[in-house]
């Protein structure tokens, strides 16, 4: 790997460069999450996918689920395995003197940063387009163990936020404001908890 | 599947063409523009070196992907290692999940950056599956 000059990267959610990744009937873009890109390219920052966790557990063709349905013994070790997998990358980069930056997908199950989908007693038969869920402040399943793996090797917590696809309301244009603010606004590293949440 | 906008293709795309470095960046394409541009996802290979976990994980999402009715092709780029797709690395865990291997287009960086971008173009509109294919998993 090349580590010249300090330099920006962004680590982000799998489905911010492919969207195949999203549960039925979630994908908003064919492919790249293009404003995602944009702001992120723009600023210089280089790229780093994280893997999917849901996609390789429970498949392209499984249904959406709550915080508390992957919350079992079996995901969190998948997704332990698929944080050991990316982690010396992010290392590398953080011993090169990078600036790393985390950019989940808030109100995801897993990817949630600020905020995770929550709903206690869903279980059982699916009952679309009934169903509902809470939005709830909160890491999402693969980000608590992605950031649990990050600190076990004693790396500082890294500055995140959400791109909020999966807040139920989806905003592109305030989701774009939010993570540009982010972007341009997050100068104490270890802070995490992003600005400007918006709930929908 | 009505209201889901995906674009059903997957794009295996190595690191060098996805942060590409100083010195090859104005002689290649940009091939996130001319990914997003073709509708394609993107999985990103990592940069060269032993990277033994992280590529199981990638097959296991091009095995998913594979053998449910998505597209997957590989974004290959001249003079990397491998092609700095992990070639050698990547077609035996394949092979071992019973994935056919993806068809490979390899971006020439000694080549014209504008005619490099036309057949990257050209080859990703140009693959799909076949019809029947995509009838009976794309509802």
């Amino acid at each position: 790997m090349e580590h010249n000059a300090p330099r920006k990267v962004a680590l982000i959610a799998n489905c911010l460069l492919n969207q195949n990744a999203k549960v039925c009937e979630g994908a908003n873009y064919r492919g790249l999450v293009s404003p995602v890109i944009e702001a992120l390219r723009s600023r210089g920052y280089l790229l780093l996918q994280l893997p999917c966790p849901e996609l390789a557990f429970a498949g392209v063709r499984r249904w959406w689920a709550v915080y508390e349905q992957y919350d079992t013994p079996v995901y969190r070790a998948h997704c332990r395995r698929l944080a050991q997998a990316i982690a010396p990358l992010v290392e590398s980069h953080l011993r090169a003197g990078a600036e790393v930056v985390l950019i989940g997908l808030d109100g995801s199950p897993s990817t949630g940063v600020r905020f995770t989908s929550s709903k206690p007693d869903w279980g059982g038969r699916p009952n679309r387009p009934l169903d509902d869920w809470d939005i709830v402040p909160g890491r999402g399943i693969w980000i608590e163990e992605l950031e649990a793996e990050l600190a076990r090797r004693g790396l500082p917590a890294l500055p995140a936020t959400g791109w909020a696809l999966d807040m139920g309301r989806f905003d592109e244009a305030g989701a774009r404001r939010d993570l540009e603010q982010f972007l341009d606004g997050h100068d104490s590293p270890g802070g995490s908890s992003g600005t400007g949440a918006e709930r929908s | 599947m009505s209201s889901d906008s995906r674009g059903w293709r997957v794009a295996l795309v190595p690191e060098a063409l996805i942060n590409p470095p100083e010195r090859l960046r104005a002689s290649l394409p940009d091939a996130l523009n001319v990914l997003e541009a073709s509708g394609y996802g993107v999985l990103q290979l990592p940069p060269p070196g032993p990277h033994d976990l992280l590529m199981a994980v990638i097959a296991d999402q091009v095995e998913e992907y594979a053998h449910h009715g998505y597209a997957v092709a590989a974004i290959g780029l001249r003079g990397e290692p491998g092609s700095g797709l992990h070639w050698r690395r990547l077609a035996p865990l394949l092979r071992h999940r019973s994935v056919s291997l993806p068809p490979r287009h390899i971006v020439r960086p000694d080549a014209d950056a504008a005619g490099e971008t036309q057949r990257l173009t050209a080859f990703l509109a140009g693959y799909d599956l076949p019809s029947e294919e995509q009838r009976r998993w794309r509802l």
